[in-house]
Formats: structure tokens, C-alpha cells, sequence
């Protein structure tokens, strides 16, 4: 795969919630045209790792760099549990998103079809299921054609059909210069549309490349082999950092 | 500790004016579509009209109407405003929407001042509403007929009953300021009700009794005291209707208010209070 320019520079990034370091000296790269897989156990710092490079949270120390800031908006960003207000069909709630960077209902009804919402245009954000409300959530993290796109466990809660469609969309965003990065717990979709896997463990940055690289370093067979190699903590435990065992 | 971007402006970015626009546009549908405004509106219209019925004030003109009015809505006025904005922020919060906000060109003043504006559009149809039918019930069955459009002492005029409708729409729109100012410094709907609450009381009560016991205890001279009830939002409100209104027409009788100060006093709730909000917003 041909490496691209950076759009993202994260170096040393530490984020601490008051006493509690959750990241530790987080330095990577992000690179347009590519899905970047983030993985790592429940509390690793993944979610606060998102919304550091999403621009939501300020880093304690360290820098984030952007550099294609020419975008009408420079992240997409979909939180862990998308909502909408309620009251608003599917294509107005996503008109006045495309609203804010200045397109419009055609806009917003691209943006559905592409995530094969196009049906649900006229239906109620409250009356959507978990998954639709996702895909909506997807819908609305392109709005803009953001460089980087950042997506909170997107298909979480998502049969295996809609999963695998959601990563399907991942990679086409990939495929069209955008770099992806998003969090995920199936880490067979991960293993096999993932460009770079970064697996995060205790707020470190344990493993970062592609997965056949990883996979043959470890001489595993696959992603979740690297998985249990790379994480410390015990299978059905949660590390809570902060708290030394 | 810094995020950086090699050029931060955007060529294509929508306008302000745009931006604005679009929240505002949401604001009103939202309005629009909540059921609760709608009751709130009749509530209100319902009481309007009937303190202008028992209290006779159809019948006997446009000031006494406006008279019987004041003090009810003293009390009705900031619930209502609250209610049309302390979630109007913390809703969007909530839901993760202000997180994803901050993703898109907008800045947290141009969100705030479009959640603003679109509320208030909605209050102050709220409040117009029944305003505006006790005016025409005066209108329709006043007794004198008043032919008189021009405000001079001893005439009653519906110029005068004029003043105290838009007297009471700026009260109604400071308060707004400062529901949506609580709305964004809240984390969860009971803390927004419990300091909304908090708020009216204060707002109602709270300051009245501070200046009367600052004037008690000799902190709040007899000469400044014109001047210090325009810190108080509802005493700067009531000040402005007696001094603007009731005064003018009655002709005689001491000031009660210090009409600029009034003004300045509510303005600065205003924008004080929006100020908050965008503080907040920006965290």
C-alpha cells in the first residue's frame, strides 16, 4: 500500500481526567486514503483518545497537528451513542448539518443513500432503530468531505450485515483520500479492512501497523491473537486506570 | 499542550449570517413543534384574559388593564422564559450534539446567539399572544372609546398599554438569557429545573428583599436607591412600567425608577448572561 502525507501528527500527547492519567505519551501519524483501526479493552483510553484527536478535548501535554485545514470542516466526528433532537425527520436533522458548511437537501440526501438510509429520509430520528440512528450518525460525520473522519465504535450494537456495511463505508471513504479512524471490539472486520491497526492498552500505545505486519512480527494467525499478546490486563477484567494491581 | 492546523480559516465556509440562520431555522421548528409551548401560551392567554376580565380592566381602559397585569405577570413572564430555554442548551448537550457541533464551522457565540434568538421569537409569541387579545378586548369593549393615540398626563391611550407590552417582551427575553445561561452550566435536567428554580426565586424574591434589607441596614442610600433597583431584573421591569406607564398617565407622584438605569440594568443581564453561555459552551 502506498504510504500518503500525514494529515494527523499527534506527538507526546498525555490527557489526565484531574489525578487519572488516561493517555501516556501518545506519538503517531495518521495518513489520508487510510482506515486506522484503534482496539484495546474497555478503559484503555480509546474514547478519550477520539475525542483528542476529534479536537474535543484539549491534551494535557502534547500537540495534535492538523495539516489539511483547507476543509469546510476538518473533522467528521461520530460519538460513541449518536442522538438527534427529537421532532426532526432523518433528512432535516442531516440538512442542517450540511446547512452549517453551506450545502443543502441534495447534499443531505447523498449522505443518506450512502449509507443506505435513503428510504428512511422522511422518517422521525426518534422512531430509528440503534443501528439506523448509527448510520445516521455515519451519515453526518461526512458532511463537509472532512480529510479525517473519526468514528466512535460505529458499529457497535450492529447485527453482522450492518457491521460489515458500516466498514464497507469506512473503507470507501478511505478509498476517496479520507483517513478513518475509528474504534471497534470485532476485530475479525478490523483485521480484514483495517489498513493500520494502533492497539491501545492502559493509555499506551502498545502496537501500531498493519496487521499482516503485526500478525507475522508476533507469528500469529490473527488480529485477535495480536490482541491477547499485546494487552496486560486478564481476559474478563477491566484495568482502571489509575489503580495499580 | 496545543492543537494546531497550518491554515486555519476556510475559503468556503458558509457565512455567519448563514450559520446563524440555520440554527435560528432549528430553533423555531423545534418551537413550533413542542406541544408545551402551545400550552404554555394558552395557560398564559387564559390567565391574561381572565385577570382582565374579573379585574374589569376591559371595561375601564388600557392603563388599568395594564395595572391589573403587572404584578401576575412579574410571576408568569420568568416561568414562562425558563421554560422556553433552560434545556434549550443542556438538551443538545445531552445528546452529544454540541460535541459534534464543535466539528462543524460554527463558533459557541453564533450557536449561542441562533439558540437565542430562535427562543425568543418563540416567547415573545407566547407573551404577544394574550397581550395582544386583552388589548383588543379593551379595544372592543372599553366604555370610553378612547379616540386618543397620544400619550399625555391624565389620558388614558393604548400607546401606554403599547409600552407596558414591550416592557413586558424585554423582561420576558432578559429572563430567556438567563434560563439559556443556566442551560449551558448544567449537566443533567434536574440540576437544570433545581437551578432554574433557584433562579426564579432569586430573580422574584431574592433580590427584592436584598435591596429592602440593604436599605434597612443604611447600605443602599435613599438616593441611589432609583439606581440600584435596575439590578434587580424584575425590579428594573416594574420600575419601567410604573415610571413609563402608571406615572406618565397618573401625572403626578414621586419617581419610582431611574428609567436608564433600568434599561442598562436589564441589557446587562442580557448580555452578562449570554456571555455565560458561550463561556460555557466553549469549555
Amino acid at each position: 500500500m502506498t504510504r500518503h502525507t500525514p494529515l494527523l501528527e499527534v506527538t507526546a500527547v498525555d490527557y489526565d481526567y484531574g489525578s487519572v492519567a488516561v493517555l501516556n505519551d501518545i506519538t503517531t501519524t495518521f495518513e489520508e486514503g487510510t482506515v486506522t483501526a484503534l482496539i484495546g479493552p474497555n478503559g484503555s483510553g480509546k474514547t478519550t483518545l477520539l475525542r483528542v484527536l476529534a479536537g474535543l478535548l484539549e491534551p494535557t501535554d502534547g500537540s495534535v497537528r492538523y495539516r489539511d485545514a483547507n476543509a469546510t470542516r476538518r473533522i467528521g466526528y461520530l460519538p460513541q451513542q449518536p442522538a438527534f433532537r427529537p421532532g426532526f425527520t432523518v433528512l432535516e436533522t442531516l440538512q442542517f448539518y450540511s446547512s452549517l458548511v453551506g450545502a443543502g437537501e441534495t447534499d443531505a440526501r447523498t449522505r443518506l443513500e450512502q449509507v443506505g438510509l435513503g428510504d428512511a429520509a422522511e422518517r422521525p430520528v426518534e422512531a430509528l432503530s440503534g443501528g439506523m440512528t448509527r448510520l445516521v450518525g455515519i451519515a453526518q460525520a461526512t458532511i463537509g468531505d472532512p480529510p479525517i473522519i473519526v468514528l466512535d465504535e460505529p458499529a457497535s450494537g450492529l447485527d453482522p450485515g450492518m457491521s460489515k456495511h458500516v466498514f464497507e463505508i469506512a473503507t470507501e471513504l478511505a478509498d476517496a483520500g479520507t483517513a478513518v479512524l475509528l474504534s471497534s471490539h470485532d476485530l475479525e472486520l478490523v483485521d480484514r479492512t483495517a489498513h493500520d491497526v494502533l492497539i491501545l492498552d492502559d493509555g499506551q500505545i502498545v502496537r501500531h501497523g498493519q496487521p499482516a505486519a503485526i500478525r507475522a512480527e508476533l507469528g500469529v494467525g490473527s488480529l485477535r491473537a495480536v490482541y491477547e499478546d499485546s494487552i496486560a490486563a486478564e481476559e474478563g477484567t477491566v484495568r482502571v486506570q489509575g489503580v495499580s494491581s | 499542550m496545543e492543537h494546531e492546523s497550518a491554515q486555519s480559516a476556510s475559503e468556503r465556509s458558509p457565512s455567519t449570517s448563514h450559520r446563524l440562520g440555520t440554527v435560528i431555522d432549528r430553533e423555531l421548528r423545534t418551537v413550533a413543534r413542542t406541544r408545551t409551548f402551545y400550552l404554555l401560551t394558552a395557560a398564559l392567554t387564559a390567565v391574561v384574559i381572565g385577570i382582565t376580565w374579573i379585574g374589569g380592566g376591559y371595561a375601564a381602559g388600557y392603563l388599568p388593564t395594564a395595572v391589573d397585569l403587572l404584578t401576575p405577570l412579574e410571576l408568569l413572564v420568568p416561568i414562562v422564559a425558563v421554560a422556553f430555554g433552560y434545556r434549550a442548551i443542556l438538551a443538545d448537550e445531552q445528546r452529544g450534539e454540541l460535541d459534534v457541533l464543535e466539528t462543524y464551522p460554527i463558533s459557541p457565540r453564533e450557536f449561542v446567539f441562533g439558540v437565542y434568538v430562535g427562543r425568543a421569537a418563540g416567547l415573545v409569541v407566547a407573551i404577544s399572544v394574550p397581550l395582544l387579545l386583552a388589548v383588543v378586548a379593551v379595544a372592543i369593549t372599553d366604555s370610553d372609546m378612547l379616540s386618543i393615540y397620544a400619550t399625555h398626563t391624565g389620558a388614558d391611550s393604548p400607546l401606554l398599554f403599547a409600552r407596558f407590552f414591550v416592557l413586558t417582551l424585554l423582561f420576558g427575553l432578559v429572563v430567556l438569557a438567563i434560563a439559556l445561561a443556566i442551560s449551558s452550566l448544567v449537566s443533567t435536567t434536574r440540576s437544570a429545573l433545581g437551578l432554574s428554580i433557584v433562579a426564579l426565586v432569586v430573580l422574584l424574591v431574592g433580590f427584592d428583599l436584598a435591596l429592602v434589607y440593604g436599605l434597612t441596614e443604611g447600605v443602599v442610600g435613599d438616593e441611589s436607591l432609583l439606581h440600584s433597583l435596575a439590578v434587580s431584573p424584575l425590579s428594573a421591569y416594574r420600575g419601567l412600567v410604573l415610571e413609563t406607564v402608571v406615572t406618565v398617565a397618573s401625572g403626578t407622584g414621586p419617581r419610582v425608577a431611574s428609567p436608564v438605569a433600568s434599561i442598562l440594568g436589564l441589557a446587562a443581564w442580557t448580555a452578562g448572561s449570554l456571555a455565560v453561555a458561550v463561556w460555557s459552551v466553549s469549555r
